[in-house]
């Protein structure tokens, strides 16, 4: 089998320039990989044919920028026409959308192929993606531990190699976390950056696509490729456009960071604090200035999101009624008996939980106590953030306070899939920008994360430090791969 | 203070997400709720916070599209995602009875 996914996209690019190689052999290679590695998951739907035949209209097309002919992975909760999307849910299980996602024909423009849809967690509620209809993805780094979720499959098919490019979404981290169990990079942007047009919604003040790429410099030329203002989305951000890589080889020098006493406590696994306290020496070695600071409300950022993001949840979720897309219980009476019966059967058990609770949370006199009041200490979260940013660059700390655990473990704990994002979902709540970047391995050799939280739109500055980590780590960071499989344990 | 809510509250909170629950169901979530709804109540207990409500992290004003006439999706590409169709209609239980 061939190995040029194993390249970074420069290299790749460059090849195609040579015409050493084609978009083709590119998509042939991915489809192999995908193959071989089968029982890790990664895809509930793949895009073949449609593939191999995009790929060939590319091969007499001149190699006109970095991500031409680029195979890609998209989250299945991202509407692609005519290719299933199903949000890891029996209630979409059968949904051809007839329309593309913004970042979907923003992709397509620049002549990437579409490879298939990534498992997930259901409605991308949970951080495991073992809420998936379609049985959860396995962590290539050791098959009998979670991938993270909810972008678990985007994770995987990149960390396996199956594609070097993919997108994710993020409303409590579902970039972020996966990509720091699986030793990748995943950027949640700025909220607004991205357009959430055709994002199936979830929570629609906190949801943000994202890239999730083997390395810094791939994660901005994606970025690159998928912001602006989109007249589909208001919430979406009109800014001149950028290029994200722009920092990447300025020095790091005179930077201030600061990270907050939360994020190295007693809550978070003892090897991942030294890892973090580690980089923080690393940096001072830079000439960065790195202090420790309280920032407060971090403690209360998990209420606060369960509060926000079922609510909103309960309500997007309204739209899903058996009648006019996905399932429909056909055995009904009448019309209550469709609605209830088909939301019973479609839905499964963590987003049922959730909107649940996200309906009472909205009825009545609760949404003042609950809801409008959750808003309002949001804000304070973000007023705090703004205090931070006044005196520092960019805030680290760790992205998740374990590494990747068993799969199967805790699955009754209906707090356990918020709880492993208590360090990632502030910076949703603020809106700000946030990824992870892989910093080292724990004892049992699972990917320990880094979690970089910019100012808003200050993305490039992020990369720069990114960048330089990376390059001062040189982490290797191919899971056990051997011919024609991943090696277990 | 009980640690599950009674089977009413379970039927009450289901009737609001318009969701069906079995017997099974409901003594699980009489259970998974109860740890939810208490996890949330927490909120009760933060009094010092600002009044200012942060509806949307965006800051900059947001602006509707021009209002400016352009082709629809067509019925015919809708309606294969449809459960239920009869011609040109979409097929629903019966609503009205005798």
């Amino acid at each position: 089998m061939s190995k040029y996914l194993d390249l970074s996209i420069t290299e790749i690019n460059e090849k195609l320039k040579n015409k050493e190689i084609s978009p083709l052999d590119l998509v042939m290679e991915s489809f192999d990989r995908i193959e071989q590695n089968k029982e890790l998951n990664a895809f509930i739907t793949l895009n073949k044919e449609q593939a191999i035949k995009d790929a060939k209209e590319l091969e007499m097309a001149e190699v006109d920028n970095l991500l031409f002919g680029i195979p890609i992975a998209i989250k299945d909760n991202i509407v692609t026409k005519d290719l299933r999307t199903t949000c890891a849910s029996k209630m979409l299980a059968n949904f051809v959308p007839i329309y593309n996602a913004s970042v979907v024909e923003k992709i397509k423009n620049k002549h990437m192929i579409i490879i298939g849809k990534t498992n997930m967690d259901e409605f991308a509620m949970g951080s495991t993606s073992q809420t998936s209809y379609f049985k959860a993805p396995h962590n290539p780094w050791n098959l009998k531990r979670i991938a993270g979720g909810s972008s678990g499959g985007s994770a995987v098919a990149v960390s396996s190699r199956m594609t070097p490019l993919a997108l994710g979404s993020d409303t409590g981290g579902s970039i972020r976390q996966p990509a720091s169990y699986t030793g990748i990079v995943g950027m949640k942007p700025t909220y607004g950056r991205v357009s959430r047009y055709g994002l199936i919604a979830f929570a629609s003040s906190l949801d943000q696509i994202g890239p999730m790429t083997r390395n810094v410099y791939d994660n901005a030329l994606l970025l690159n490729a998928i912001v602006g203002k989109d007249e589909h989305d208001l919430t979406s951000v009109d800014k001149e456009d950028e290029d994200f890589t722009r920092f990447m080889k300025q020095d790091i020098k005179g930077m201030k960071i600061a990270i907050p006493n939360y994020f190295v406590s007693e809550i978070v696994d003892k090897e991942i604090v030294e890892k973090v306290h580690d980089v923080a020496s690393l940096l001072e070695k830079e000439g960065v200035q790195v202090d420790y600071v309280d920032l407060p409300y971090l403690d209360k950022s998990v209420t606060l999101y369960q509060i926000i993001a079922m609510g909103e949840a309960s309500s997007n979720l309204a739209r899903f009624d058996g009648i006019r897309y996905g399932y429909s219980y056909d055995k009904c009476q009448n019309l209550d008996d469709l609605y209830l019966k088909s939301r019973q059967e479609g839905f499964g058990d963590e987003v049922k939980r959730r909107i649940m609770v996200g309906s009472y949370l909205l009825s009545g006199e609760n949404a003042k106590t609950y809801y409008d009041k959750a808003l309002m200490i949001r804000d304070d979260i973000c007023k705090s953030f703004a205090k931070c940013f006044a005196k520092y660059d960019m805030i680290i700390g760790p992205t998740t306070t374990t590494v990747a655990y068993n799969l199967g473990e805790d699955m009754d704990n209906p707090l356990k899939a918020f709880l492993d994002d208590v360090l990632v979902i502030p910076v949703n709540m603020a809106g700000l920008p946030g990824m992870n970047i892989p910093v080292g391995f724990s004892r049992d050799h699972m990917p320990i994360g880094l979690h970089i939280i910019g100012n808003y739109f200050e993305e490039a500055k992020m990369y720069q430090l990114a960048s330089r980590l990376e390059e001062i780590l040189k982490l290797s960071l191919q899971p056990n791969y051997r011919e024609g499989g991943i090696k277990d344990e | 203070m009980t640690d599950k809510l009674s089977r009413e509250e379970v039927l009450h909170v289901a009737h609001l997400a318009r969701i069906n629950i079995n017997d099974a169901e409901i003594e699980k979530y009489r259970v998974q709720l109860k740890e939810l709804l208490d996890e949330v109540d927490k909120i009760k207990d933060v009094t010092n916070y600002d009044k200012d409500m942060m509806i949307t992290p965006v800051k900059e004003e947001i602006k509707m599209r021009p209002d400016v006439e352009k082709d629809t999706i067509s019925f015919s590409l809708v309606r294969d995602n449809i459960p239920h169709t009869s011609g040109n209609l979409i097929e629903v239980p019966v609503m009205i009875h005798e």
